[in-house]
């Protein structure tokens, strides 16, 4: 299975001492060594107002984690310990390596083309035609 | 009330129509028809997605700042003839403002 990249968000109790929350950093670097997992980089974004109540509570502790795996049960495994943590309120796992391989390919495709024939500067109004199909928006507007 | 057309069907494919009509009820929303509610105006601007023109690729859901502009005050996705982004990207944005209501980003809904 080839390399998934994914985005790990979970929210702690914004009353969570520090020590528990490095442990909890911890535990998912530890799972993910053992389940053939890279993390690639761990955020604390800190206390922050929710947008709505999460257990009652209307500030949280975020952390944000992206990690690297081969192996789809180290995302299971992770949830699994977030869910069983008492001060974890809420998490969320999102995977990404399609959507960036996509992006990549609308990057190369478009300088592909710009290579092709030279791109007048941006004009909003009339991007040269065989641009990227969002362009076909314009004929809505009249 | 204004000018009375022969209404036409309602599904019809809707070009730009000067009249207007009667607006219908459980009419697809597509097109420009419709804003005679009073609450905006036959198509006033004509905008182009925004990201399009600046290139963006990956609409990131963690940018709460990104997505704010296309977020009414009552939490609701803004319809894409108010905000004139493209479909492809309308789309994406969606796809990000449910994740960031997921993840207490973004409300759900507020109360006015």
């Amino acid at each position: 299975m080839e390399e998934r990249l994914y985005d790990l968000i979970f929210i702690c109790m914004p009353t969570t001492p520090e020590e528990e929350i490095a442990k909890l950093i911890a535990t998912v670097e530890q799972a993910a060594a053992e389940h053939g997992g890279k993390i690639e980089k761990v955020e604390k974004w800190g206390t922050r107002k929710m947008a709505y109540r999460v257990a009652k509570q209307r500030e949280g502790f975020y952390v944000y984690v992206s990690l690297h795996s081969n192996q789809g049960e180290l995302i299971k495994e992770l949830e699994r310990r977030l869910k069983v943590s008492d001060s974890v309120i809420k998490y969320m796992t999102v995977r990404l390596d399609e959507e960036i391989k996509r992006q990549q390919k609308l990057v190369g495709r478009r300088e592909r083309r710009a290579r092709r024939r030279p791109r007048k500067p941006v004009a909003a109004a009339t991007p040269p035609s065989g641009e990227a199909a969002a362009a076909a928006s314009a004929p809505e507007s009249h | 009330m204004h000018d009375q057309p022969a209404p036409s069907s309602p599904q019809a494919p809707q070009g730009p129509r000067p009249s207007g009509g009667p607006p219908r009820e459980g009419r697809p929303g597509g097109g420009p028809g419709g804003p005679r509610r009073g609450k905006r105006q036959y198509f006033r601007k004509k905008k182009v997605c925004r990201f399009c023109v600046e290139r963006i690729d990956f609409i990131d859901y963690k940018k709460v700042e990104m997505l704010q502009p296309f977020v009414q005050d009552r939490g609701k996705i803004m319809p894409r003839r108010m905000t004139g982004t493209c479909s492809r990207h309308q789309r994406w944005l969606g796809v990000a403002i449910k994740r960031a209501r997921n993840i207490a980003l973004l409300p759900f809904a507020t109360e006015l």
